[in-house]
């Protein structure tokens, strides 16, 4: 177990780790860990207590329902909650659990261990991966609540508006909590890439956000590319199109509320979309952290 | 000088990284365009021929969420409260940016486009001095200019809604009511009483205007064909209600029917038989 003396120089670290198998195990205690940690955090509960809160309020402000059913209105609101919230908590904790690490210097004792990096790397994936899935579940769960409850007190006071029974498909809630799940996933994998290299917390949190932003956005250069006359301009708004990962395909939560169901195979692809994404780049990410002094 | 391969590691891994990320995106857009299509067929927020338009729906979706629904509804108070002191310049901002920030609600657009084709041009006539004041020509270019900027924010929100009936009713509401051209609102209930779930009148009232436009035959031609499609009876199992039937009104597009037979002189052997 002593074979690793130091896993700061690359080659050092690979040729002892060539004695040491990969273990799920220890992949488990980091991420029970970064967990643990996370939890135990006063961004993750602010984080968690406002979106619930929000949500909860919903109904407060459903009289501003100018524009749409008030029960599109609560889930609207609700997921807005929930993607709003969940993003900066997956940004803001992915960024300050690996900089906790790297900062208190205990990142040079853990891998000092015989550990390999794509252990600490989706240990630390698998722990936030975790705190975020409790998140989408609370506020998956309490929405479920006030729009089952929402939908009943009206189905009761105008049973001709529900006369084929209830509107809102409350399975469908659970799949795009699922989804929103998933795409945060995605997020906390591309925010440990940008930690991976990245100096400063600061930095990661705000490189973050900004491929948060164009993430959504992804679709429009694959929607440009066919107008731009420029070759090389052309070549490049189809690189930009590839590199980043399409988040507008998560956005299914608009169906809700207005009777409209979500196709399962839709939601098996998008699934797919999202783990064969969290796959690659949480390797790009162990790959450039094997390249990091630390 | 030596050249220090190892500084330019960094570089080296960054464009591997996108290399990779590249190789990926390329790999994987074949299993994730059927879901990417039929997401966004469902959003038509997403199918928007405009980049800018585009752009801002993106930025908004993506960094409001499901806010931008109550984001948008806090505006349209402020709209209100902006339209109830005559406020022009700002009423149109907030007109256009309610619909900017969430153009889903059809509410807005059609609210926020009587604003600017009924309301606005009595604040401008008003501004210029009154209507016994302000010359009927000058009021006429007001009103032009106004339904043009409707009707202008009414055809921008088919890029959300391009199937609304309700949308072309709209169009034809401002081209009878405030620029008196007849033609240009048939055409445009015509248009709408075509789309699936149009209110029933947008096919009576196409047939009315063809009529005071003299286009008789037309409005014969398109009576009988609408009249078949009416329901005329309550059906639970077809799920034809009360309301229906009494929206559709059978009886008065028949007796319209007859009306105008014995205008174009049909010979007896040739009337409409339901």
């Amino acid at each position: 177990m002593s074979t690793v003396s130091t896993p700061t120089s690359p080659s050092s670290s690979a040729v002892g780790m060539r004695t040491v198998p990969f273990s799920p195990g220890r992949l488990g205690i980091v991420a029970g860990n970064t967990f643990l940690e996370a939890v135990r955090q006063k961004l993750f509960n602010f984080l968690l207590l406002l979106a619930v809160a929000l949500v909860a309020s919903a109904q407060l402000f459903r009289e501003f329902n100018f524009g749409s059913s008030e029960l599109k209105f609560i889930s609207d609101f609700g997921f807005g909650a929930m993607v709003f919230f969940g993003s900066t908590l997956t940004i803001a904790a992915t960024a300050q659990l690996f900089f906790s690490e790297i900062e208190n210097r205990t990142a040079l004792t853990i891998l000092a261990k015989p550990i390999w990096r794509t252990e600490f790397i989706f240990g630390k994936f698998l722990g936030v991966f975790a705190v975020v899935g409790v998140f989408c579940a609370l506020t998956t769960l309490l929405l479920l609540a006030l729009l089952y409850n929402r939908e009943t007190a009206l189905m009761a006071a105008d049973s001709e508006a529900f006369e084929h029974g209830r509107i809102i498909q409350y399975g469908d809630l659970v799949l795009l909590g699922v989804l929103q799940w998933l795409k945060f996933g995605v997020l906390a994998a591309i925010t440990l890439l940008i930690a991976s290299f990245s100096n400063t917390n600061l930095y990661t949190v705000v490189m973050g956000f900004f491929v948060l932003v164009i993430c959504h956005l992804q679709y429009l250069a694959r929607d440009a590319y066919a107008q731009v006359a420029s070759l090389p301009l052309r070549l490049l708004v189809r690189l930009l199109g590839y590199v980043f990962p399409n988040f507008q395909v998560f956005n299914l939560a608009d169906q809700i509320g207005i009777g409209a169901g979500i196709d399962t195979g839709v939601f098996l692809r998008v699934a797919g979309y999202a783990l064969i994404y969290i796959a690659v780049i949480g390797g790009l990410a162990v790959y450039s952290f094997r390249n990091r002094e630390i | 000088m030596k050249f220090n391969l190892a500084a330019l590691r960094p570089l080296w891994t960054g464009l591997l990284v996108v290399a990779a990320l590249a190789v990926t995106g390329a790999a994987i857009r074949p299993f994730e365009e059927p879901a990417w299509q039929a997401v966004r067929a469902q959003q038509p927020a997403l199918k928007l021929d405009s980049l800018q338009s585009a752009l801002g729906q993106g930025i908004t979706a993506g960094l409001l969420g499901g806010f931008r629904a109550i984001v948008a509804d806090f505006f349209w108070i402020k709209t209100n409260s902006v339209w109830e002191d005559s406020d022009l310049p700002a009423t149109q901002t907030f007109i256009k940016l309610v619909t900017a920030i969430d153009p889903r609600p059809l509410y807005f657009w059609q609210n926020g486009s009587r604003m600017i084709a009924y309301d606005m041009p009595n604040w401008r006539i008003i501004a210029a001095g009154g209507y016994e004041k302000t010359p009927q020509a000058e009021q006429r270019r007001i009103d032009e200019e106004q339904s043009a900027v409707a009707l202008k924010y009414l055809n921008e929100a088919f890029g959300h809604h391009p199937d609304s009936p309700l949308l072309y009713v709209e169009i034809a509401n401002v081209y009878l009511n405030r620029l008196k051209d007849k033609a240009s609102a048939a055409e445009a209930y015509r248009k709408a009483a075509l789309l699936p779930n149009a209110p029933y009148y947008a096919g009576r009232i196409y047939p009315e205007l063809l009529r005071k436009l003299g286009r008789h035959a037309e409005a014969y031609a398109w009576l009988k064909q609408l009249y078949p499609t009416l329901p005329k009876d309550i059906d639970t199992a077809k799920g034809i209600t009360e309301f229906q039937v009494q929206s559709a009104m059978a009886p008065v597009v028949l007796e319209r029917i007859r009306e105008l037979e014995k205008e174009l002189n049909i010979p007896q052997i040739e009337v409409f038989k339901p």
